[in-house]
C-alpha cells in the first residue's frame, strides 16, 4: 500500500472503530447508519472521477474501504452504489455520468439490477437478491446488451430479509420501464466479484484476529486456550487462508481471476468464520456475542452474486480441456481451502 | 455382522412406525415457552404408549427393549419426521445415571415422571469459568439440617429456562479439581434459583443462565456418595458424548432428506459431497450396530461424538449448499449443528481423550 493508501485505511478504519455500530444499524428502517455513510462519501470511498464531482478513488481505494467495511460487518451502501457506478462509468455515456454520479459521490444510493441469480436479463419481471435494492434511488438494470436507468415510478420493491441481517437485499418488480444509457459491459461481474472478494478478506481477517484475542484471555486448564497446541494450528491455519484469500482479492481483475477470488475468499471467510464459533466454545453460541455475524455474513457473502459452484462451473469450461471430465475442478478448489469441518 | 431383524423386533417395528405416522405432526420450536410445552405434550403422548423410554424397565414406563430394539426405534423415529426430545438430558443423561448410581428410592420417585414428560430435566454441569474444563467449577454445596444448600453459577443449560428440575456437579470438599465434588439434583423453581434465559444464535432462550443463592437440597437428592460426582457424572457424559443422545437413526434420516434434496436440485458440483455425508451417515450406523456385538464404554464415546458432530456439520452445510440462500428448514438445522462440536465437551477435548486415553500419547 502507498502511504496515502495507509492514511486512508486508517481514517476508514478509526471512523468505524468511533462511530459505526452494527446491532444499531441492524435495527434502523433502512438497515444502515446515514452517519457513517455521509463520513464515507466524505472520504471519497466510491469509485468516482473527480471530473464527476467524485474523489477520484480507483479501485484499489474502494476496497481498502470495503475490506475496512467487511472487518466490522458495518452495513453501508457503498458495495451497491461501486458496482452502479462502474456500471454506469463502462457506458461512456457522458450525460449521464454528469447527471447521476454526481449525486451518487453524495451519497444518493445507486443500485444494479444484474441476473446473476437466475441468468436471465430483463427489464420486467421480478429480481430477487438485489443489494440495497428496497433503498436506491437510482437504479440500474441491464437486459444483457445495455444498461438501462430504472423508472421507479410504478415498481414495487420490498425488503427481503435473509440470514445476515448486516445485508440489505430487495426483491424488485420491475415494469419495463427505462431509458438506455448505453453498452452493458461484462467485466461489471468481474468488478462485483472483485469488490465482494475484498470485502470478505476484511471479514475473514477480523474474524481471525478476535479468535486470537479470545484465545489469549480465555482460560481452562490453568492456562490461556491459545497455548494449545491444537488451537494454535487451528489459528495458523486461518492465518494462511486469510493472507491467501487476500491476495487472490488483490489479483481479481479478470474473469478468471475474478472467478478464482470469488470462490477461494467465500469458502475462506466461510472456514474462518466457523472456525471462529468452533474456538470461542458456548460463548460463540449467543445471540449477544458477535461470531454468529460473522458466520452468518460469510453465508450470505458466499451465495451473493453466484454461489462458489456456480463459478467453479464457469472456470471448468473456460480453464479445463472440454474433453476432461469437470469433476476434478471442484474438489481441486476445496482441497486448496482445507477439508470442510 | 447379521443385521436382519428377528420377528418380535420386525413386529415392533411395525407398530413403532405405523404409530408414529398416525400421530407426527410439526411442532413450534421447543427453544420457545410455548414450543416446549408443545414438546411436553408430545412427550405425554409418546408415553401413553409407553414409546417414550422403550428400552427402561417397565416398571418405570419402558419396554424393556433390546439394543436392537431401540435403535429400531430411533431409526423410525427420526425417519417419521417426529420432533425432537424436549426430555432428551433427562432420559438419555440423568436416567442411565440413576440406573447405575442412584437408590431404589430414587429410581421409583424420578422416573416415571421424566418418561411421562411431568417433570423435564435440565444439565446444569459448565459455569463461566468452567466449561471444557469442568473440574476446576466452584459452585458449592454446603452440608446444612437434613440437607445441602447450593450456591454459585451455572451456564449454557439448555432449556434450563422452562424446565423442571436440574442435575448438576457441585464442590462439597475436600479436595481440589476432581476431588471433592458431589451430584445433586435440585428444584429449578426452588427458593434461591434465578434462571436467566440467553438468546442463542438463532434468536431464541435455547438455554439459560442460573443462579443459586442458598439452594436447599436434600439429602435424598444427592446422587452416588457425597464426594464422588466426578465419577457419577463422567458415566453420564460417556452417554452424551457417546450412542444415546445421538442415534444413528438421526443421521440416516438427514442423509435421506438430503439425497431426496439432491434429487430435487441436482447439481453435479456438489453429487460428491452429497454422496460423502450420505456415506458417513451409513457408517455411523454400522458402527453403533458394531457395538451391539462388542459393548464399548468410556474413551470410545469421543470416538462417537467427533463422528456424529462432524457429520451433522457436513450434512447440513451440504444441503445449504444445495439450496443456497433460499433454505429455512435447513438453516436452522445448520445453526443448530454448528453446536455440535461444541456441546457435550468440544470435539478438541474429545480428540484430546482419544489421543491420551485410547492411544496412550504422552499428555
Ligand atoms: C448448544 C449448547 C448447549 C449446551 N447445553 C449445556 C447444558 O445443558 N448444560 C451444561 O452444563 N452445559 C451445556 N453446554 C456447555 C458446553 O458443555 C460447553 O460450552 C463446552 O463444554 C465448552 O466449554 P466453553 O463453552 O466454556 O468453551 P471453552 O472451554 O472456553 O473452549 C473454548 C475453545 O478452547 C478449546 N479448548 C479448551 N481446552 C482445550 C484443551 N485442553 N485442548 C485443546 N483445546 C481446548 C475448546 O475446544 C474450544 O474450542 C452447552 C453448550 C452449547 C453450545
Amino acid at each position: 500500500m502507498t502511504p496515502e493508501q495507509l492514511a486512508l485505511r486508517d481514517t476508514v478504519r478509526s471512523l468505524l472503530d468511533k462511530h459505526s455500530d452494527v446491532r444499531a444499524a441492524i435495527e434502523t428502517p433502512h438497515g444502515y447508519d446515514k452517519d457513517v455513510w455521509a463520513r464515507l462519501c466524505d472520504i471519497g470511498a466510491l469509485p468516482i472521477p473527480e471530473r464527476y464531482g467524485g474523489s477520484g478513488a480507483g479501485r484499489a481505494e474502494t476496497h481498502i474501504a470495503l475490506e475496512e467495511l467487511g472487518r466490522t460487518l458495518t452495513p453501508s451502501p457503498l458495495l451497491a452504489s461501486t458496482i452502479a457506478s462502474r456500471a454506469l462509468l463502462a457506458t461512456g455515456n457522458e450525460e449521464a455520468c454528469d447527471r447521476l454520479l454526481p449525486r451518487i459521490a453524495d451519497g444518493t444510493v445507486a443500485t444494479l439490477v444484474w441476473p446473476w441469480d437466475n441468468g436471465r436479463s430483463s427489464l420486467d419481471g421480478t429480481a430477487r437478491y438485489v443489494l440495497d435494492g428496497d433503498l436506491a434511488e437510482i437504479v440500474l438494470a441491464t437486459d444483457g446488451t445495455g444498461l438501462y436507468e430504472i423508472d421507479l415510478a410504478g415498481v414495487t420493491r420490498e425488503h427481503t430479509p435473509t440470514m445476515d441481517q448486516t445485508r440489505r437485499l430487495a426483491t424488485i418488480h420491475l415494469t419495463g420501464a427505462a431509458t438506455l444509457l448505453g453498452p452493458w459491459s461484462r467485466h461489471v461481474r468481474d468488478i462485483a466479484l472483485a469488490a465482494l472478494a475484498a470485502e470478505q478478506v476484511g471479514a475473514a481477517a477480523r474474524a481471525l484476529e478476535l479468535t486470537v484475542e479470545y484465545s489469549k484471555t480465555r482460560v481452562q486448564f490453568g492456562k490461556p486456550i491459545g497455548s494449545f497446541q491444537a488451537l494454535k494450528h487451528r489459528m495458523a491455519d486461518m492465518h494462511v487462508l486469510v493472507e491467501t484469500a487476500r491476495s487472490a482479492a488483490l489479483a481479481a481483475t479478470d474473469e478468471v481471476s475474478a472467478a478464482v477470488a470469488k470462490v477461494y475468499c467465500s469458502e475462506a471467510l466461510f472456514k474462518v468464520a466457523a472456525e471462529m464459533v468452533q474456538l470461542h466454545g458456548g460463548i460463540a453460541i449467543t445471540w449477544e456475542h458477535d461470531a454468529h455475524l460473522y458466520l452468518k455474513r460469510a453465508h450470505g457473502s458466499t451465495q451473493l452474486f453466484g454461489s462458489p459452484q456456480v463459478h467453479l462451473a464457469r472456470l471448468a469450461a473456460t480453464c479445463l480441456d472440454r474433453d476432461q471430465p469437470p469433476e476434478p475442478a471442484s474438489r481441486k478448489m476445496r482441497r486448496n481451502v482445507g477439508h470442510s469441518r | 455382522m447379521d443385521l436382519s431383524l428377528d420377528a418380535e423386533t420386525l413386529e415392533f417395528q411395525a407398530e413403532v412406525r405405523s404409530w408414529l405416522a398416525a400421530h407426527v405432526r410439526p411442532l413450534s420450536s421447543m427453544d420457545t415457552e410455548h414450543g416446549f410445552e408443545e414438546h411436553r405434550s408430545w412427550e405425554r403422548l409418546l408415553a401413553s404408549e409407553r414409546l417414550s423410554v422403550v428400552s427402561w424397565p417397565s416398571t418405570y414406563g419402558g419396554r424393556e427393549a433390546s439394543l436392537l430394539q431401540w435403535l429400531v426405534f430411533e431409526e423410525e423415529y427420526h425417519a417419521s419426521g417426529a420432533p425432537g426430545r424436549v426430555s432428551q438430558n433427562g432420559i438419555f443423561l440423568l436416567a442411565p445415571t440413576l440406573f447405575a448410581f442412584g437408590s431404589d428410592e430414587q429410581r421409583s420417585r424420578i422416573l416415571p415422571a421424566m418418561a411421562s414428560g411431568d417433570e423435564v430435566w435440565a444439565q446444569a454441569w459448565s459455569e463461566p469459568e468452567a466449561g471444557s474444563d469442568l473440574a476446576s467449577l466452584r459452585s458449592t454445596a454446603v452440608r446444612c439440617d437434613g440437607g445441602w444448600l447450593l450456591r454459585g453459577q451455572k451456564t449454557w443449560s439448555s432449556r434450563a429456562a422452562f424446565a423442571d428440575r436440574a442435575f448438576g456437579l457441585f464442590r462439597t470438599g475436600p479436595g481440589e479439581r476432581h476431588r471433592g465434588l458431589t451430584y445433586l439434583l435440585f428444584d429449578l423453581r426452588s427458593e434461591g434459583v434465578t434462571v436467566r434465559p440467553i438468546d442463542q444464535l438463532d434468536g431464541e432462550p435455547g438455554f439459560a443462565e442460573i443462579f443459586l443463592d442458598d439452594v436447599f437440597v436434600p439429602d435424598r437428592d444427592v446422587v452416588g456418595e457425597v464426594g464422588d460426582g466426578w465419577r457419577v457424572a463422567m458415566s453420564t457424559a460417556g452417554n452424551e458424548r457417546g450412542l444415546t443422545l445421538r442415534s444413528p437413526g438421526r443421521f440416516t434420516a438427514a442423509a435421506s432428506r438430503l439425497v431426496e434434496l439432491y434429487r430435487k436440485n441436482p447439481d453435479p458440483a456438489l453429487r460428491d459431497r452429497v454422496v460423502d455425508a450420505w456415506i458417513g451417515a451409513q457408517a455411523y450406523r454400522l458402527h453403533t450396530f458394531g457395538a451391539l456385538a462388542q459393548p464399548r464404554s468410556g474413551p470410545a464415546a469421543s470416538v462417537t461424538k467427533v463422528f456424529w458432530s462432524e457429520l451433522d456439520v457436513a450434512l447440513h452445510e451440504t444441503a445449504l449448499d444445495l439450496l443456497g440462500e433460499v433454505a429455512p428448514g435447513w438453516r436452522d438445522g445448520w445453526l443448530f449443528s454448528l453446536s455440535g462440536p461444541i456441546y457435550a465437551g468440544t470435539n478438541e477435548i474429545q480428540r484430546n481423550v482419544i489421543a491420551e486415553r485410547i492411544l496412550g500419547l504422552p499428555r
